[in-house]
């Protein structure tokens, strides 16, 4: 049986205290598997993009466990959580959020030279990232001279460079037109076919049938999922045997 | 009127947005106002201190006159014509041979009759302390108990001295040697006389001297000094005014006069002259200037980075139709707001910062602080200096924050755009006027380093409108560079209005340390090449003491126990002075007089030979014994001739020697004699130094009726530095009261120990300001550049890369600075060289003068300097980033 590869267990983010408290997530358990590509739906607010931190270790649960992997992220500490994010996890924000000073190539090459990697395999490794989503001969430009959507899909290569498995996009097609947006998460459904997990956060319905399961979250609390769930999520679960 | 109402509104929304923008970004607010603030407390604290310490005449009155006299008169003969300011000091008088001196009754006369007493308040002599000698004690004469003299002295122990055998003393010369029941002794100024014993019977500290030697005695306590013939009293009753100072003058009298010191008629302020140091001015209006652009330079980065910051506000104000102009006012507002409080905070840190100084500096100072003296349009002025720095940092950023973007701003763009070709422009003129500037300054008599340093700072400012387009080609080569180096070098590129100030005032200090420190190396240069050595290498002197009478048998014995392996050899000679009386002896040929402009060290005017014997002094001496053709000297002495050293070329063989001899010995007197003697001239330049005038021989000294003496000890053998100590210590004691034989040995060029301290305080100069300016850029790259560092974190960037990435900054901005500042460094720094190393010397006779040699310039790269300023230092002030940095990149905020 495959372990998932995120999985979320009875966790809660509670932010300030007292009269300023806000429960970000209250117990929420969520899983994601490899080939699957989950979205998360739900109003402004509901704990979408605070899920999505939570998973990709860039915040601390108030309480439960964060697996990426089979590894539980509270255990490995500020410079494992990094090296999951460099390795493993692969971002995609609305805002692109590229470094303006690094061009496109290096955008994508930069998990990799921070791993370590020698300059010459990581830009080698970028460019052909760069290749899958149809913009190597834009490699050499900076962000400012790029389109949003050119700008998206350098997010996306940065993102899948490497051999990341978990790829979590937060609202990756927000600041794109239809038909850009369409091939952002077409991209990010090739990726998941060929093996990744993804997490998809969207308040679009058209976009999250591009997903196999969607869990609406609402005041962070999961209300309802649809979808099918993979045999594995049924097998982890007691469904079947 | 809607003009000025829309204008006023305007600063009015400008002034409270900067209030506020100064209290919602409190860091980058306190960095500004400590780089605005420290420089006007410290020159305020400098300026109040200066005029602490500086006592005017008003404030110094009391401390001449003591509290009760209305005036202090000095009666001397021999004067007329005299005319006085408000110091007596001041104007002056003619010469009238026989007029005696004025009396008391003809003072008491002239201003009415006043109670008046006779005082002795400016005789300095020497007196016996626990360490030796020490001259210098003020030994003022006069009755402490008449009410006049109220406030001269003050009485801290003891009692006043009731007999002349008695005096009191003050607490330093207490300190030093004579206490409270002690005896002073006084070395008597005529040789042979005993000294002056008196026993001190109190202490009292002087109104007008504190950390210097100081006593009173009654009148006729102390030894009279002989040529003083002038008498002083002070006078009470009313004021003594203007005219009777005029009628007191008519009389040969100066006064000083309570009523005019604090009241000065404009008569008596046109007798006070004035010298006006206008170098000093325009060294002191240069360094204003500098200062000046250093902290509008460090200033500069902070409201770049406001001016950033608000640009969506800016933006949002345009969208609603405010003007450039109003965009303006806006940055400026902050500035305002800044730079106000910059300069309040410090007069105010200033004045309290002298205030607690104060006590400290009057430990330090050697006479009496006056009055805690604010000099209030000076101070006031320098918290302006604040305003005004704040308002020229923020006008840049000011100016790109009006032409902004709109449309880019609200789509949420960063970064600036392509740098403007006008700036470069004129910092291109700016340099090259400043370099034409220096070159032309080289060629200059005088006060070339005046002009140079005012080409200077052309460079400067040539170069800091230059730095942007450097900065952006730096940018442009960062692609093969280590991430964090990539990342810190293109992020400064994009962002110049914060990087450029601070690249420029790192630069700005780095051409300051290379110019002075090219200037104190080169000037070293100068004086080890120039340097001419009075002895050969190694060789040692012992001079007679000033009257000539030395016991050379006890020289001997000094030398022989502290330095038993050198051989000791005497000059003989005709002295220049000899038990009180004056020998000068002349040289002329050819219608002219032929003694060299300098000579000797020796003592002697004229070396006396042995026989035909050149003596060591010239043989000894490599440059002098080429000069000399040795048999025709030799041949010129046996004939009772004179070997004369002259920097002139006169073609006569034979030479005139006068001696004047006057003595002051049981009255004046002068003897003359003049004799012709065959003579060898002996050209010498100023490279070589003669050891006298002439080298005569005995015959021709027994000629002019003088008996030759030992004048000094030639030292052979090698004397160590500890044998001199010895040796100089053992020779005071030999000496007399007034002076006593001293000891020479020539070591060669002794290199300046400052030369070193001065390299060393550049290098830290340059360091603290490069740290400055470094952290100041870093710290806003740092704060301006967060959502790139989330970015980087969600990536997966180690903590520590924000330690890498700040390092990175540092260098980026303290290399460029560097190399960019000791690039224009080298122009003012080559240049005054020239005024400062080269010198001419001229022979002038009745038709001119004629410029015979010249020497230098001398130019010296400290290239340890430069290295370690250029490289080392950007190093080092990366190496600190790194270690205060924080290492915790910021995570990505909330997105919902």
């Amino acid at each position: 049986m495959s372990e998932p590869l995120l999985k979320l267990a009875e966790v809660s983010r509670v932010h300030g205290s007292g009269a300023t408290e806000v429960r970000a997530l209250k117990s929420v358990t969520f899983a994601a598997y490899a080939g699957e590509l989950v979205a998360v739906m739900g109003p402004s607010g509901s704990g979408k993009s605070t899920l999505l931190t939570l998973a990709g270790g860039l915040d601390s649960p108030s309480s439960g466990t964060v697996s990426v992997e089979g590894a539980d992220l509270a255990s490995l500490g500020n410079n494992g959580r990094a090296r999951l994010r460099r390795t493993s996890i692969g971002y995609v924000f609305q805002d692109f959020n590229l470094i303006p000073a690094l061009t496109a190539v290096e955008n994508v090459a930069l998990p990799l030279e921070l791993d370590g990697e020698p300059a010459g395999r990581a830009r080698r490794a970028a460019t052909a990232a760069l290749a899958e989503v149809g913009l190597v001969d834009l490699a050499g430009r900076f962000p400012d001279e790029l389109s949003g959507g050119q700008q998206q899909r350098v997010a996306i290569a940065r993102a899948v460079v490497g051999q990341r498995r978990l790829i979590l996009a937060d609202e990756p097609t927000g600041a794109l037109d239809t038909e850009t947006g369409e091939d952002v998460l077409r991209m990010l459904r090739g990726r998941c076919d060929a093996g990744a997990a993804g997490v998809l956060v969207t308040h679009e319905p058209r976009h999250a049938a591009w997903a196999d399961r969607v869990v609406f979250l609402r005041d962070g609390i999961v209300v309802d999922e649809s979808g099918t769930p993979p045999v594995e999520a049924l097998l982890d679960r007691g469904v079947v045997s | 009127m809607r003009r000025l109402r829309i204008s006023w509104a305007g600063w009015r929304l400008a002034l409270r947005l900067g209030r506020r923008e100064a209290w919602r970004a409190k860091g980058r607010s306190a960095l500004v106002l400590v780089m605005i603030t420290l420089p006007v407390i410290a020159v305020v604290t400098t300026a109040v201190l200066a005029s602490t310490i500086n006592v005017n005449a008003a404030e110094g009155v009391d401390r001449q006159l003591g509290t009760k006299a209305a005036a202090l008169v000095t009666a001397q003969p021999g004067i007329k014509d005299l005319v006085q300011g408000v110091d007596p000091g001041s104007g002056g008088w003619s010469a009238a041979k026989n007029r005696p001196r004025a009396t008391q009754a003809q003072i008491r006369k002239t201003i009415g009759d006043r109670p008046m007493l006779r005082v002795d308040l400016d005789t300095y002599l020497p007196v016996r302390t626990e360490a030796g000698l020490s001259d210098g004690m003020l030994a003022a004469e006069l009755d402490p108990t008449d009410p006049l003299a109220a406030g001269l002295f003050s009485l801290e122990d003891g009692h006043w001295p009731h007999a002349k055998n008695e005096v009191v003393v003050n607490s330093h010369l207490a300190g030093r040697g004579p206490g409270l029941g002690e005896m002073l002794t006084v070395p008597s100024l005529k040789d042979g006389a005993p000294a002056t014993q008196l026993r001190v019977v109190g202490i009292a500290e002087s109104a007008a001297v504190k950390n210097k030697p100081a006593a009173l005695a009654l009148p006729g306590s102390f030894p009279a000094v002989e040529d003083d013939q002038s008498a002083t009293w002070l006078v009470g009753g009313g004021p003594v005014t203007w005219d009777d100072v005029r009628a007191l003058n008519k009389l040969g009298v100066t006064a000083l006069s309570r009523a005019v010191v604090l009241d000065p008629p404009a008569a008596a302020l046109a007798q006070e002259g004035g010298s006006s140091d206008n170098t000093a001015a325009v060294v002191g209006a240069l360094v204003a200037v500098m200062a000046l652009i250093e902290v509008v330079l460090l200033a500069g980065p902070a409201f770049a980075v406001g001016a950033r910051r608000q640009s969506r506000t800016l933006a949002l104000m345009a969208a609603s139709g405010s003007t450039p102009r109003q965009a303006r006012r806006v940055v400026l507002g902050l500035a305002v707001v800044l730079g106000t409080v910059a300069g309040l905070v410090g007069l105010v840190g200033g004045i309290g910062l002298a205030r607690a100084i104060e006590p400290i500096a009057q430990h330090y100072n050697g006479d009496w602080l006056g009055p805690f003296d604010v000099p209030w349009p000076a101070a006031v002025g320098v918290a302006a200096f604040g305003v005004v720095s704040a308002l020229l940092a923020a006008v840049v950023p000011a100016w790109i924050a009006s032409r902004q973007d709109v449309v880019a701003v609200l789509s949420g763009r960063r970064g600036e755009g392509k740098p403007s070709l006008r700036s470069p422009l004129l910092g291109l003129v700016l340099l090259g006027l400043g370099i034409v500037g220096a070159v032309l300054s080289t060629r200059r008599a005088t006060n070339g380093e005046v002009f140079i340093a005012g080409s200077a700072i052309l460079c400067v400012l040539g170069m800091v409108f230059l730095v942007p387009v450097v900065v952006a080609l730096v940018g442009r080569l960062a692609g093969r560079l280590p991430l964090p180096l990539r990342f810190a070098t293109r992020d400064a590129a994009r962002h110049r209005s914060r990087t450029a100030p601070a690249v420029a005032a790192v630069a700005a200090t780095v051409a300051g340390v290379v110019a002075l420190g090219i200037g104190n190396a080169s000037d070293q240069k100068e004086n080890r090449e120039t340097y001419t050595a009075t002895l050969p290498m190694g060789q040692g002197l012992v001079t007679a003491q000033v009257d000539g009478v030395t016991d050379w048998t006890a020289v001997r014995g000094a030398v022989a126990k502290y330095a038993p392996k050198v051989t000791t050899t005497p000059i003989v000679g005709i002295p220049e002075q000899y038990d009180g009386a004056y020998l000068d002896l002349s040289v002329r040929a050819d219608g002219e007089d032929q003694s060299p402009e300098s000579y000797g060290g020796y003592g002697a005017s004229a070396i006396v030979s042995a026989g035909a014997v050149l003596p060591s002094l010239v043989t000894g001496n490599s440059e002098l014994a080429k000069a000399v053709d040795a048999d025709k000297a030799a041949a010129v002495l046996r004939d009772g001739g004179a070997v004369v050293f002259t920097s002139r070329r006169p073609v006569a063989d034979r030479a005139t020697l006068r001696l004047e001899i006057e003595s002051d010995t049981g009255g004046a007197s002068t003897r003359r004699a003049k004799v012709s003697v065959p003579a060898l001239f002996v050209h010498v330049d100023g490279r070589v130094t003669a050891p006298a005038a002439a080298v005569v021989s005995a015959t021709a000294a027994h000629r002019l009726g003088v008996t030759p003496r030992t004048t000094a000890l030639l030292l052979d053998g090698g004397v160590s530095k500890a044998a001199e100590e010895n040796l100089h210590e053992a020779l005071l004691a030999l000496g007399t009261d007034v002076d006593a034989p001293s000891v020479y040995v020539e070591r060669g060029y002794q290199p300046d120990s400052y030369a070193w301290l001065i390299q060393i305080v550049l290098g830290c100069l340059g360091a603290v300001l490069m740290l400055g300016g470094t952290l100041t850029a870093t710290f806003l790259a740092l704060s301006d550049a967060r959502p790139d560092l989330a970015t980087l974190s969600a990536v997966g960037a180690a903590a520590r890369t924000r330690r890498g990435i700040a390092a990175a900054y540092a260098v980026v901005v303290a290399l460029v600075g560097a190399v960019l500042g000791a690039l224009v460094g080298l122009v003012p720094g080559i240049a005054v060289t020239y005024p400062l190393t080269r010198t001419a010397e001229s022979i002038c006779d009745d038709r001119g003068c004629v410029t015979s040699s010249q020497t230098g310039p001398f130019l010296e790269i400290p290239w340890l300097l430069i290295v370690a300023v250029v490289i080392g230092l950007p190093l080092l002030v990366a190496g600190v980033v790194a270690a205060t940095t924080r290492s915790r990149l910021p995570l990505v905020a909330r997105l919902d």
